[in-house]
């Protein structure tokens, strides 16, 4: 047996090497597991841990602050949950974070989530119990989808009935198929065209008509904006009031009036009551008339005898020669 | 009946390793002893492996990650490569290839030492001259085996994440922090204290198998070599029973 020459030096690099390699790595795992930290303990109560175990781990904000230590339960709809938090994270958290249930990933491991109320409560203490809140399962998720699919399936019934009324109406079909249509439309639409574009011209027009009378072009305008006609037209308004107080006073002198000529006649002074009221006058007024009626019926006859009559005659030629020049 | 001698030899052999087995208890832990010796063969099975230990779990680290990136593509889950490789290095992979490698080395060449040492009648020789060839030939290597496969096992870990470190930027790019940190956050010591327990068992299989058939080698040159073989066929199918054993004892107890 030949004795091989040995290293011890190669020797202790190697078992150290290996050594150092074991230590390190288990500190890597055991950091996970705040074996080695400072710890202080928080507890949260759930009515359903959704598959929480012990060594889950607890993020604060998305940072990976501690994990799940203990949990228990204290009756039937109540789970204790006790997280040990790394001390260092004691400064952020306060007494009204809310402890929320979530899941790593799509479908990872069960994770505790502390979230920052922001209401500047005071910071949480080794054994505080913080709130929780009751996140949705995925139970409940598929229920409500189950409902939303029913409904959906109920949809999309009627949209076939519809679709198939659609499909069986021969005016629809029609209408798609008539290839005049499209012209119609077309020529519809240009002479809306061409009726938008004049709008838009009257619009315009009256843009700078209101322009203008902004300016106090024109007699609206300077009705507007000068304040020499408004001085004026207040004049005139003052005026017609004056008037119309002068008509008032007109008015009450002539109902004053008429009221007198109504009394007059009433009490029978003057010929207005004479005329109206008196019926012998009447008698006496119609025979006067008569009396003139034959006196103008002689009077006639008479001057035809005239006109008949040679010393007159020329001159009623003469006339009726001016008549017919004319 | 043929089968029934089989059986009896298989037996006979099992009850020889397990007194074998207890001789090596007995012995190993009384005094005298031989700590040159022992320094020695650790020197020898542990540091002279560790090249092939770490050729193997590099190649093996690279491959696996290569191997499994397809398939974790095909799930969407790629960005997992690391803490899956991780995994299955530390639990599995890294503790039993070693081991095999382990087995191929050491064991065939403790069977070879120890059968033509046998053969050469230098065993009877040292007896005659004194010095207790158990304790100075078996007993070191043993144990030197037993406490030099954990070692060679973290350090072929090591090296096989680093490959699989390099088997991930082929492909992708990860920063070595990001991998690191991904490994480490997917281990647990449910993990890693069941394989660093189990390469200890390895290790003494490996070594006491090889200096059994050492030992016990048969007369003539054919014995010698017959002994390494089998140091080796024997060695290997004990480290995955003691593999199957272990998976089963983890599971008892709930580390898995």
């Amino acid at each position: 047996m030949t004795k091989r020459p040995i290293n011890n030096l190669k020797l202790g690099i190697f078992v150290l090497v290996g050594l150092l390699l074991l230590i390190f790595s288990l500190y890597m795992i055991g950091r996970d597991n705040n074996l080695f930290g400072k710890n202080y303990k928080l507890t949260a109560r759930f009515e359903n841990v959704q598959g929480l175990t012990v060594g889950n781990n607890v993020r604060y904000a998305g940072i990976q602050v501690g994990t799940v230590k203990k949990i228990r339960i204290l009756n039937d709809t109540l789970i204790e949950v006790a997280m040990l938090i790394d001390v260092k994270m004691k400064q952020y958290i306060h007494k009204n974070d809310i402890v929320s249930m979530s899941t790593d990933g799509l479908m990872g491991n069960r994770i505790l989530n502390i979230t920052a109320s922001k209401d500047g409560s005071l910071l949480a203490e080794d054994g505080d119990l913080l709130a929780t809140k009751k996140n949705i399962s995925t139970d409940e998720m598929l229920e409500t989808l189950d409902k939303t699919n029913r409904n959906i399936a109920v949809i999309s019934e009627e949209l076939k009935t519809t679709v198939l009324r659609i499909n069986s109406s021969a005016a629809i079909w029609k209408l798609l198929n008539e290839t005049e249509l499209p012209d119609n439309l077309r020529a519809s639409v240009l002479s809306i065209r061409h009726a938008t574009g004049r709008a838009d011209e009257m619009v315009k027009d009256l843009h700078s008509i209101i322009a203008d009378v902004k300016n106090g072009k024109g007699s609206l305008g300077a009705i507007l904006t000068d304040t020499a006609i408004a001085r004026n037209l207040e004049e005139a308004l003052l005026k017609i009031q004056q008037v119309g107080d002068h008509a008032t006073a007109l008015v009450d002198e002539l109902s004053k009036l008429t009221a007198g000529i109504k009394e007059d006649i009433n009490s029978g002074n003057g010929t207005a009551h004479a005329l109206l009221k008196d019926s012998a006058l009447v008698i006496k007024l119609n025979n006067s008339l008569s009396n003139i009626e034959k006196g103008t019926d002689g009077f006639n006859q008479n001057m035809e005898a005239l006109k008949h009559n040679f010393l007159l005659r020329g001159y009623f030629r003469k006339l009726e020669k001016q008549k017919r020049k004319q | 009946m043929a089968l029934s001698h089989t059986w009896q030899q298989f037996l006979d052999e099992t009850g020889d390793i397990s007194r074998f087995t207890r001789r090596f208890f007995l012995q190993g832990f009384k005094p005298r002893y031989e700590i040159a010796e022992l320094l020695r063969q650790c020197y020898i099975i542990g540091y002279k492996s560790l090249p092939l230990v770490g050729l193997t779990g590099f190649i093996m680290g690279l491959v696996l990650t290569m191997q499994l990136r397809p398939s974790l593509i095909s799930y969407g889950a790629e960005s997992e490569l690391p803490a899956m490789v991780g995994i299955a290095i530390v639990r599995e992979i890294g503790p039993v290839i070693t081991a095999l490698i382990f087995a191929g080395k050491i064991g065939s060449s403790i069977g070879a030492e120890l059968g033509s040492m046998k053969v050469t009648e230098q065993i009877d020789a040292m007896e005659v001259s004194g010095t207790n060839p158990f304790k100075y030939l078996v007993v070191t290597r043993v144990l030197a085996a037993t406490l030099m496969l954990p070692v060679l096992v973290i350090l072929g870990d090591a090296i096989s994440l680093y490959g699989s470190y390099l088997g991930v930027n082929i492909r992708g790019i990860t920063s070595f922090s990001l991998f690191f940190q991904q490994v480490f956050d997917a281990l647990s010591f449910s993990d890693f204290f069941p394989a660093l327990i189990k390469s200890y068992f390895f290790g003494f299989a490996v070594g006491i198998i090889g200096c059994y058939k050492g030992f016990n080698s048969s007369k003539g040159t054919e014995g010698v070599g017959r002994s390494a073989n089998s140091a080796v066929v024997v060695s290997s199918v004990l480290i995955f029973i003691i593999d199957l054993l272990a998976v089963q004892i983890t599971d008892i107890l709930g580390f898995n």
